[in-house]
């Protein structure tokens, strides 16, 4: 891969970034809030060395040109391989970039003109959902509400580990989307946590009751009261609510937990 | 400057006889396949319609984006090490003897805040400079895994159990200096011949900061997308439930951990999230996740062949997964 040819791709690389960074939230489908200034700055430096490169490669080229047009004359050198060029020994040239580089296309394509979607349903039906115990810290108290609003993670760590059952008589509110079972007529209200990016995504799944499954992916808020299944607290729970209504959203701007 | 590019298009590496300037070279290619990716934009969404293909490209994106800061910040400093700081001043501050210089550079490894992406560049850097090949992989093994960011997201994932975070450090330090003086022992310059470095030195310090960050990133960016590749596919292939289902034999689960550290090919910094969330599996096997992690992962044996070169990754690769497996479970028999 020549220069020039480097530096277009690292301007698409750096715009690419700096397109769902800075100009738009569409980086959240794929990594946390917190590296937003990270993939700016980062974005940013890679537009400014296409761009550099771009304009002095032609400066440097245009002088080395001259000179190959001198020493063609005496020794034909074949036109377009600079005297600069270094050694040759070892499989590709320096002055050409190495051919994976071709890759860095894809995910500057995969970015302009797919983005794809944060995870759902799809992910989310490959895992159990288990509910890790909480720290050492214990449970506080519960805020007031009616219904009161909690994220999913919340909910389902006190579901399934709270001895103190502070979930008992309290009429939830919960966002999610909705993930059918496999195989029965179930479904589950789903959030997707991330720790870093959606390649460590895992779901958090609780299972609705008393309301018909709407079709995968859609995105709900439900609210209801937990049911007890009489095997908490263990791993192997998968928290369980009773909904009094459901009621279809637009997905939220941050889609994970 | 657009008749330079056109005069210059010469497409693939010299023929014998002067080729034509009709031919059709790289910017062409590229400029004629984004015409056609814009004009198709439809149909080719389409291609992307099904669930698992759209989980599988998610997952992909999310890799190279989240790897590429770190990888900038990888190959900058890279670049700075090549363009500003003289071959010796690392002679000076490593231990002229290389048994000795191989856990100081192990150590060193606190210093770099950031996750494999950026230290595999670094650490090219490094041996391009004089620095030597054993110290340096001994920092490029640690650095990731014992800098004071993976150590406190490792602190904040365990919730009182300091122990996991000392355990990480010996068990990651112990693998770095091992292999760094299995190289002493063992190694050959020839497996690193990916890492002769173009003459840059005729253009100014700048200059070769600027085209040594180029040369590097061309390199390793490549190979990122390699491993984003079959991270992601291993992950929309591979059912979680598989692997839990072998958590209870304690030997297994220690292996099968240290495999799904590998093929999930997820960033230092934030592995001990994930290990936390295995909670089926023993703290010895969630250790070897977290040591391996660091050191093996598709995207990391990816970016070492890009970096280094195919013939040091074969060999490299493997035998520091067996050192941190081992390691794992010593260290984890002793402190946990």
């Amino acid at each position: 891969m020549k220069r020039d040819v480097q530096s277009v791709l690292l301007v698409l690389i750096g715009g690419a970034v700096l397109r769902i960074s800075a100009f738009s939230e569409v980086y959240l489908r794929y990594v946390k809030e917190g590296l937003r200034p990270f993939l700016i700055a980062a974005g940013a430096c890679l537009l400014l060395l296409g761009l550099i490169g771009a304009v002095l490669d032609g400066v440097l080229r245009r002088q080395a040109d001259t000179s190959a047009v001198r020493q063609l004359a005496t020794d034909h050198v074949p036109e377009g391989e600079l005297p600069t060029g270094g050694d040759h020994d070892h499989g590709h040239d320096h002055q050409r970039g190495p051919r994976v580089a071709w890759l860095l296309c894809l995910p500057v394509f995969a970015i302009f003109l797919i983005a794809p979607d944060p995870l759902g349903a799809f992910a989310a039906s490959r895992d159990r959902g288990t509910v890790a115990p909480p720290g050492d810290s214990g449970f506080s108290a519960l805020p007031a509400g009616n219904p009161l609003r909690l994220t999913l993670s919340e909910f389902a760590v006190r579901a399934v580990w709270d001895k103190s059952e502070s979930l008992k008589g309290r009429t939830v509110l919960l966002t999610g989307f909705v993930t059918p079972h496999a195989t029965t007529e179930a479904w589950y209200l789903t959030r997707i946590v991330l720790s870093c990016c959606a390649a460590d995504g895992t779901p958090i799944k609780i299972e609705v009751r008393g309301a018909e499954s709407l079709p995968a992916d859609t995105w709900v808020e439900v609210t209801g009261t937990w049911i007890p299944t009489g095997q908490e607290p263990s791993e192997s729970v998968i928290p369980v609510i009773s909904a009094q209504t459901v009621r279809k959203i637009s997905p939220p701007k941050q889609t994970y937990e | 400057m657009h008749e330079q590019l056109v005069v210059d298009q010469s497409g693939e590496p010299s023929a014998p006889a002067p080729p034509s300037r009709r031919r059709i070279g790289a910017l062409e290619a590229l400029s004629l396949g984004l015409l056609v990716l814009l004009i198709f934009q439809r149909q080719l969404v389409g291609l992307f319609d099904s669930p698992a293909v759209q989980t599988w490209a998610t997952i992909f994106v999310s890799i190279t984006i989240q790897a590429l800061p770190f990888l900038v910040f990888g190959v900058v400093l890279s670049g700075a090490i090549a363009a500003f700081v003289p071959s010796r001043v690392f002679t000076a501050l490593l231990p002229r003897n290389s048994g000795l210089a191989v856990p100081v550079a192990g150590a060193a490894g606190v210093v770099l805040p950031g996750c494999e992406c950026a230290s595999v560049p670094v650490a090219g850097s490094l041996i391009a400079r004089g620095v030597t090949p054993a110290a340096a992989l001994a920092f490029l093994l640690s650095a990731p895994a014992i800098n004071p960011v993976v150590l406190t997201a490792t602190a904040v994932a365990f919730p009182g159990r300091p122990q996991m975070v000392a355990a990480r450090f010996v068990a990651s330090l112990v693998t770095a200096v091992v292999m760094g003086w299995l190289w002493l022992r063992f190694g050959r310059s020839s497996w690193l011949h990916r890492l002769r470095r173009p003459n840059f030195g005729d253009r100014g310090r700048w200059g070769v900061f600027r085209l040594t960050i180029q040369h590097d990133f061309m390199h390793a960016g490549g190979f990122l997308v390699v491993g984003g590749i079959t991270a992601a596919t291993l992950n929309v292939i591979l059912p979680r439930t598989v692997v839990d289902t072998l958590a209870s034999n304690a030997w297994l689960s220690v292996l099968v951990l240290a495999a799904l550290a590998v093929v999930l090919a997820i960033c230092s910094e934030a592995d001990a999230f994930v290990a936390a969330s295995l909670s089926e599996f023993s703290l010895t096997a969630r250790l070897a996740f977290l040591v391996v992690g660091p050191v093996v992962d598709v995207k990391l044996i990816a970016l070492q062949v890009g970096t280094f070169g195919r013939s040091f990754a074969i060999r490299f690769a493997p035998l520091t997964f067996v050192v941190a497996v081992a390691s794992s479970v010593v260290v984890g028999w002793w402190l946990l």
